[in-house]
């Protein structure tokens, strides 16, 4: 009962604040100068940075220009828009229309109705004209505001393949993009999102090799959003995935352009955001988060076996400490037996149970990785000494923890690292400790119903509707070329399945480098 | 509202995972848990018969501080023991073993026991009880290395090694290195209660090489075989009928046949490359029929004499020689095992009841009678496929220089 009372008082008081959301001003400008002047006044009081110049027209009529300091560009003002206006001339153009063509030696000019319009441009960087018995303003293109220069990834380097990577302006990440993929069928959909930040939103896709449907759910997704900010792609994320709960990222982020085109040609979604070089990349599988870009750009059989390495390691990461401390503490008769007798001497002092000694060492180490993330550079060196000092060596010479449960720790800590992205190692760190804690109460019986309980979960999982674990479940043979090995590139005849059968084939096939039959056919021809 | 569905029932979920684990912690003792340092682990056991009906249990028990582990160099088996050995007397093995854990302060493991020693005493008594607690007892390996030693068993735990950190280690090296037999409790199971009944262990007393105070050491020496016949021991094969039977067995591994072709004064050694050793049984006219059929290859690494066998005629006078010693060893250990101890310990029985199961049910009550009658035909194929690095024999090749 008293559930359902506050049910719907909740109900009735979301409805409320969405009410005062829709609020959107559909106010018109005035065809008086000085009301249109005034309004604009209200709106900006106490925005120091907001600029208002008038100005006269040809010498005749009163204009004003209004833009936000350091959003435009001053010196292209100046030049292009106020010193040839306000040239006194002769010939005064007859319509408003003739004077924009003609007059404005701007590239990119908009007619502007709407104030709500209008702020929007102000507050995105292009300066508004407003003139004397004119229902609308002008809108000019001179957005320009300071912005990092194009460097290197930080957090996704790579030793062969571009060393470009996003920045946090749109327009320059767009065109990063355009830059690699000049086909007009790349379709870049912007969008805003974000009651206060009015954060510039872009979809990126192909037209023909993604899924239509699949845009439409992307767009759907994001017009849903309603909040107040968005700072970092991550806010768009956590909004649109299929299951919120999850520890596994079901979308993608990255840094870089090339494998932002990459995922595009392969059908995928991007998602640009304003003021973050992470663009979002949607809809993936799990084993995307298992390739990297240099997979690709080098030769197969060596991207094959470092694809397998990562699979291992993910392993390791993910069942070495439980595994270790069910084996130790359950099923001491599995270990070899000189290896059980020399990690019974080194346990020998240690007076913690092996649950706790894994624990207090996966924690501190998690507390060290953390603490080395956050850290200023300067003092970074200082923790990796005490890291190293404290919990490698005094911790054993002390009898606190055994030197072969430091060596554990260190393995998974390098495995887990060994995940091509930060964020896929982070999830599988923290499944680690409930299979720890399994591994100990109910030995190698609870670790093995961790994973199973792990491989259901990813078996649900769906990233914008594509099932997680594809092309293993389900089966799709075709695929499995880039997810069991990477095959060499004159074999990656088809795109994934999403990219809908009509445009199967990335490339001809029979590409194979024949160097022997080529010689062949060339001297037939003679 | 669908949305509240999925928080709710993903708060339920989340408690019930909670509430779960969190009663794991409760759960006393966590059923068979145990921590590595509240165990004794077992590195070798041996059994001994003590007085009448009673066996003595003696175990060699890893002390794990001796390793000295996490400590650095200091530690190190230098001079010290990394092992103790206790012992117990009792009615049977489990209560021996339930009065030895009685004093004892850690709980004992066999799960990593993997050499099991019986005293020849108790061998001859018969060891069917003793390896019912073997085989039983979930703890125990199955796939632990099975002794009999002349003598007290537990004189072989007690023993000081050198290169090996503790006896029961060395003997197990020596087992798995192929040279000697090496059964396992599982095979020894299953030999004894299978068509044959007969089975042959490694049969093996602590020597010593006296010398002054340093240079004398105790070492485990493998003297032959034990030969059981159902579960008590009836005698022993020697060293050089032993490796008879790891021909008749197919188990030859690491092996040096050294002869003396006829007429010539020194010996050629060789090892052995390939093995194939075929058993063919045949029932004709009544008459039970074993054919053996080996095929060998040998590598010369020593040759004393004057032959050279990079030379046809004295390469073939090599080969009748190898072939000729390799045959009397098989027929040697046969003859003894037929007719000097009546025990089936080569499994021939097995290979007549796969082939002839019909014949077979006949004679499985009296297999003993029929055993010593069989006619084993041996038949070996011995070639010599490689002479090593240099072609004539040193000998000759002394006399070239001479010239």
């Amino acid at each position: 009962m008293i559930r359902n009372v506050s049910k719907l008082l909740r109900r009735k008081k979301e409805k409320k604040r969405l009410d005062q959301r829709e609020a959107k001003p559909q106010e018109k400008l005035h065809a008086n100068f000085d009301q249109n002047v005034e309004t604009f006044r209200s709106i900006y009081t106490n925005c120091s940075d907001v600029l208002f110049r008038s100005f006269l027209l040809f010498g005749k009529t009163r204009a004003m220009i209004i833009h936000i300091e350091g959003l435009s560009d001053v010196k292209g003002l100046e030049d292009y828009v106020l010193s040839p206006l306000m040239k006194e001339t002769a010939d005064t153009p007859q319509s408003f229309n003739e004077f924009l063509e003609n007059k404005l030696s701007v590239s990119k000019v908009e007619k502007v109705h709407l104030l709500a319009d209008c702020i929007e441009s102000i507050s995105s960087g292009n300066p508004i004209l407003l003139c004397e018995g004119e229902e609308t303003a002008l809108s000019l293109g001179l957005a320009k505001w300071e912005k990092r220069s194009i460097e290197e990834p930080q957090a996704e380097s790579s030793i062969r393949g571009p060393r470009e990577g996003f920045i946090e302006s749109l327009g320059v990440n767009t065109s990063l993009l355009r830059r690699i993929i000049k086909s007009p069928a790349l379709k870049i959909q912007p969008m805003k999102i974000g009651e206060y930040t009015k954060t510039n939103v872009a979809v990126a896709y192909i037209e023909g090799l993604a899924d239509p449907t699949l845009i439409k759910e992307v767009n759907n997704r994001l017009q849903r959003i309603e909040i107040d900010a968005v700072l970092e792609s991550d806010y768009i994320e956590e909004l649109v995935e299929d299951n919120p709960y999850s520890p596994f990222p079901q979308i993608l982020s990255t840094e870089r352009p090339d494998v932002a085109c990459a995922n595009l040609l392969e059908g995928r979604v991007v998602i640009l955001v304003e003021g973050t070089p992470f663009v979002l990349i949607a809809p993936i599988s799990f084993f995307s988060l298992m390739q990297v870009q240099e997979d690709y750009y080098q030769r197969f059989v060596i991207s094959t076996f470092v694809r397998w390495l990562r699979y291992l390691f993910l392993g390791v990461a993910l069942l070495l400490p439980s595994v270790y401390v069910a084996v130790a503490t359950f099923h001491q008769e599995m270990v070899p037996t000189t290896l059980l007798l020399s990690i019974a001497a080194a346990r020998e002092t240690v007076p913690f149970p092996a649950l706790v000694e894994v624990l207090i060492m996966e924690v501190a180490f998690e507390a060290l990785r953390e603490a080395g993330v956050r850290l200023p550079r300067q003092i970074g060196s200082a923790i990796s000494i005490v890291g190293a000092l404290v919990i490698g060596q005094a911790a054993v010479q002390a009898g606190l923890v055994s030197a072969p449960m430091v060596i554990v720790v260190a393995i998974t800590g390098i495995a887990s690292f060994m995940l091509p992205r930060y964020i896929t190692g982070m999830s599988i760190r923290i499944l680690r400790f409930p299979l720890i804690f399994l591994g100990g109460t109910l030995g190698l019986l609870g670790v093995v119903m961790g994973v199973i309980a792990i491989v259901i979960h990813l078996c649900t999982l769906r990233s914008l509707g594509e099932p997680y674990l594809a092309p293993l479940a389900p089966l799709k043979k075709k695929e499995l070329k880039d997810m069991l090995w990477r095959a060499p590139w004159w074999m990656m005849n088809t795109r994934p399945h999403f990219t809908g059968e009509s445009n199967a084939y990335r490339q001809s096939p029979h590409q194979v480098p024949n160097p022997e039959g080529d010689k062949g056919k060339r001297q037939g021809r003679r | 509202m669908l949305v509240e569905k999925k928080r709710n029932s993903f708060i339920k979920c989340a408690l019930l995972f909670l509430s779960f684990s969190g009663s794991l912690f409760l759960l006393s003792g966590c059923w068979d848990r145990v921590e590595i340092n509240d165990l004794a682990i077992i590195t070798a056991a041996a059994i001994d018969k003590k007085d009448v009906n009673q066996v003595e249990l003696s175990l060699q028990i890893f002390i794990p501080k001796a390793m000295g582990g996490g400590q650095g160099g200091e530690g190190g088996s230098g001079g010290e023991n990394v092992t103790f050995v206790i012992s117990q007397a009792g009615v049977n093995i489990a209560d021996a073993l339930s009065k030895l854990q009685a004093d004892f302060p850690r709980k004992i493991f066999w799960g990593q026991c993997k050499v099991f020693l019986f005293g020849e005493e108790l061998a001859r008594e018969g060891v069917y009880e003793s390896l019912d607690f073997l085989l039983r007892h979930p703890e125990p390996r199955e796939r632990g290395y099975v002794f009999v030693s002349k003598g007290k068993a537990k004189n072989i735990l007690a023993m000081k090694t050198n290169l090996e950190p503790y006896s029961g280690e060395a003997v197990r090296e020596i087992a798995t290195l192929g040279s000697g037999l090496a059964v396992t409790l599982q095979d020894f199971d299953e030999l004894l209660t299978g068509a044959s009944q007969g089975a042959a262990l490694p049969y093996m007393k602590v020597a010593s090489k006296k010398g002054d105070k340093e240079s004398s050491y105790d070492y485990t020496s493998f003297i032959g075989a034990a030969v059981f016949k159902k579960d008590r021991m009836v005698g022993d094969l020697s060293r050089k009928e032993t490796r008879g039977l790891l021909w008749l067995k197919n188990e030859v591994k690491e092996y040096t046949v050294t002869v003396r072709p006829p007429g010539e004064k020194g010996e050629l050694s060789f090892t052995l490359g390939t093995v194939q050793v075929k058993v063919d049984p045949q029932i004709k006219n009544k008459e039970w029929k074993m054919k053996l059929d080996v095929k060998v290859t040998g590598m010369v690494i020593q040759n004393g004499t004057n032959l050279d066998v990079n030379d046809p005629n004295s390469l073939k006078i090599v080969q009748q020689a190898f072939q000729k010693s390799v045959k009397q060893r098989i027929e040697g250990v046969i003859g003894t095992a037929q007719h000097k101890l009546k025990a089936d310990i080569a499994d021939f029985a097995e290979e007549f009841h796969r082939k002839y199961p019909k014949q077979w049910k006949r004679v499985e009550k009296r297999w003993e009678e029929v055993f010593p009658n069989v006619k084993v035909q041996v038949q070996v194929n011995a070639e010599v496929r490689r002479q090593g690095y240099i072609n004539q024999p040193e000998k000759a090749r002394e006399g070239v220089d001479n010239e």
